[in-house]
């Protein structure tokens, strides 16, 4: 890992709007998986997670805490992922207004969709975790570090997520049968 | 440890957090407990599964999207600003100095322009735009921005230009991580590694001709020895998404060929072929936005360490042409010679070159100076482009081969041509022997 994130923070508030790149290479994964849960696909999770980064940039000036980055644009992508999910359940009804026949038009897949749901579905704390070590490719030290608690916190964070997450799939997999 | 205990404990031993005493105690339960190993198999799958999801999705990549828009915007954004800058409100980033206000007047860039606009007058004037509304807007163009893609079609290396009047930035796209300053005034570069922090300045002074330096530039020149010859009407076509007008210019040893707005006169895309192998491409003009002085400034920006170099990369010569073939057989060909060589294949292969020396683990000191000398040789290669004519017959050969000739060159007015062979030893060879 290179600078700090308000490093790179404070650097687009002085003018160098180059260095956003390092904060777009650090949280696309984290951002793409949790508005994959959230929107159901890879393509509206990118096209989302765009519009998020671009609008975090943005409001940069707005945000208090430069050491709170990434908690901040997980909430900025949050609300990002509520407009979309608006605006395409709008979008939805006129669709099945229009002809309830047609099949609704590309909603590909990510791969591991089901992961993703559970994830999305998970608390915010336990969530963050989640995303900073598999998604941001942080170690739990760092996780530590970036979210201000002690290690064992993080790692009993982490032991319950897992728990959680087991749950959550083994529920998607019932409810899969039962639709079978 | 009973199996509750162990329990709370596979997560963090999955991971790898626990201390030595704690990894061996859950290791020797594990052994004896099936119920435990179960479980832990469930973990791991979860693990493996959340570390291929977090692979595959850490691989998209949106940077080059988001940068795109966030440029975009804020240019639109700053432009907004200074139209309503009088007593307006401040935006929200800081624009700060830009060099828009300062008062040059020999600019390179719109001089370029100018004649680029100049050649293209007689074909693309309709009968209700005047000499004086064409020019206008080019004269003030204080600030060039544009992408130049080397090769003769999209599927090349772009180099993203910022020209302010003698100085340059430059980015290409398959290194991201090095910015080129170029001080054309004082024939210096100021190369930026973003990614380590480091800076190295570096003399470009000696007789490089100017293309090295400007494209811009270079098609002035070029452009200026068309005029007397023969420019074609290509007519209007859709060029970029947008209509455009064209024509072509061919020289004795370039075509350059240039579609322009028709409404504006202003250049859309310009294509130019020099000699036998160098093509490139220019596109995507932006005229005058604001450029923020720092992003052309020659001094080492805070946080960057300066490292000494004392190559010059002036005067290149057939010496320094050899080393760079021998830096391209040996270390990037693995010991055969490459396909094709110019500063296209060049450039393309420069990240490879970076990884070889990376792994070959040179010093940081040897491996600028590998580099630089890379560079250097290829420069020669380029001058010839324009100032004689060449042959490269090196595809596949082992360096060594000291029996196959790989390169031939001769250098305008002279009789004589020089034959590099396999092993990189250079004969004089008269026209009549030269290989077939």
């Amino acid at each position: 890992m290179l600078e700090k994130d308000k490093f790179y923070v404070e650097r687009c508030l002085d003018g160098h709007p180059d260095d956003y790149r390092y904060l777009v290479r650090r949280y696309q994964g984290v951002l793409l998986a949790n508005l994959a849960g959230k929107l159901g696909s890879r393509d509206r999770a990118e096209e989302a997670a765009q519009e998020a980064l671009v609008r975090a940039y943005f409001n940069m000036g707005k945000l208090k805490k430069p050491d709170s980055f990434f908690s901040w644009l997980l909430g900025i992508a949050d609300n990002v992922a509520k407009e979309h999910q608006r605006k395409e359940q709008i979008q939805r009804q006129r669709e099945i207004v229009r002809s309830s026949l047609q099949e609704s038009a590309g909603t590909e897949l990510s791969q591991d969709y089901a992961l993703e749901t559970a994830i999305a579905e998970l608390p915010e704390a336990y969530k963050k975790v989640i995303l900073l070590r598999y998604y941001g490719e942080h170690s739990c030290g760092q996780i530590a570090e970036q979210l201000d608690m002690p290690l064992g916190t993080v790692t009993k964070t982490l032991s319950r997520a897992y728990a959680m997450l087991r749950q959550s799939l083994r529920q998607q997999k019932q409810a899969e049968v039962y639709e079978v | 440890m009973n199996c509750a205990e162990l329990k709370e404990l596979l997560v963090a031993y999955v991971e790898g957090l626990l201390e030595e005493s704690q990894q061996q105690a859950v290791a020797e339960h594990l052994r004896g407990c099936r119920s435990c190993q179960a479980e832990l198999k469930e973990l791991a799958d979860l693990h493996d599964r959340l570390v291929t999801n977090g692979k595959a999705l850490a691989q998209s990549n949106l940077e080059k999207d988001v940068m795109n828009q966030v440029i975009r915007e804020q240019n639109t954004r700053l432009k907004a600003a200074e139209r309503t800058s009088v007593g307006g409100p401040r935006p929200t980033l800081q624009t700060r100095r830009t060099i828009m206000k300062s008062p040059i007047t020999k600019i390179a860039a719109a001089a370029a322009i100018i004649i680029v606009a100049a050649i293209g007058i007689n074909y693309i004037m309709a009968p209700s735009v005047t000499w004086a509304q064409v020019i206008e807007p080019i004269l003030n163009a204080k600030t060039l921005i544009f992408d130049v893609i080397i090769g003769s079609d999209e599927s090349g290396m772009t180099m993203h230009e910022i020209v302010v009047d003698s100085r340059i930035r430059r980015v290409m796209s398959n290194m991201p991580n090095m910015t080129m300053i170029i001080d054309l005034d004082n024939a210096k570069l100021l190369a930026l590694d973003t990614e380590a922090k480091t800076a190295i300045y570096t003399d470009i002074e000696g007789d490089l001709g100017d293309r090295t330096r400007s494209y811009i530039k270079f098609v002035r020149q070029i452009i200026a020895q068309l005029q007397e010859g023969q420019v074609q009407d290509l007519g209007e076509q859709t060029i970029d998404g947008q209509k455009a007008i064209g024509f072509v210019g061919r020289g004795q040893n370039e075509e350059v060929t240039i579609w322009a707005d028709p409404q504006t006169a202003l250049p859309i895309r310009i294509e130019a072929k020099i000699g036998q192998e160098f093509s490139f491409i220019m596109k995507n003009f932006q005229f005058d936005a604001p450029v923020d002085e720092s992003l052309i400034s020659m001094d080492v920006p805070e946080g960057y360490t300066l490292q000494k170099t004392n190559i010059d990369l002036g005067n290149a010569t057939e010496e320094d042409f050899v080393e760079s073939l021998r830096i391209w057989a040996e270390i990037i060909g693995d010991g055969t010679f490459p396909q094709a060589i110019g500063p296209e294949h060049a450039m393309k292969v420069m990240p490879t070159l970076i990884q070889k020396l990376t792994a070959m683990q040179v010093t940081e000191e040897k491996g600028t100076q590998i580099g630089m000398g890379f560079g250097k040789g290829m420069l020669f290669h380029q001058i010839l482009e324009s100032q004689g004519q060449w042959k490269y017959a090196g595809a596949g050969v082992k360096l060594g081969d000291a029996n196959t000739a790989i390169f031939w060159y001769q250098t305008k007015g002279s009789q004589i041509w020089r034959v590099i062979y396999g092993d990189l030893s250079v004969k004089d060879v008269a026209a009549e022997n030269l290989p077939k």
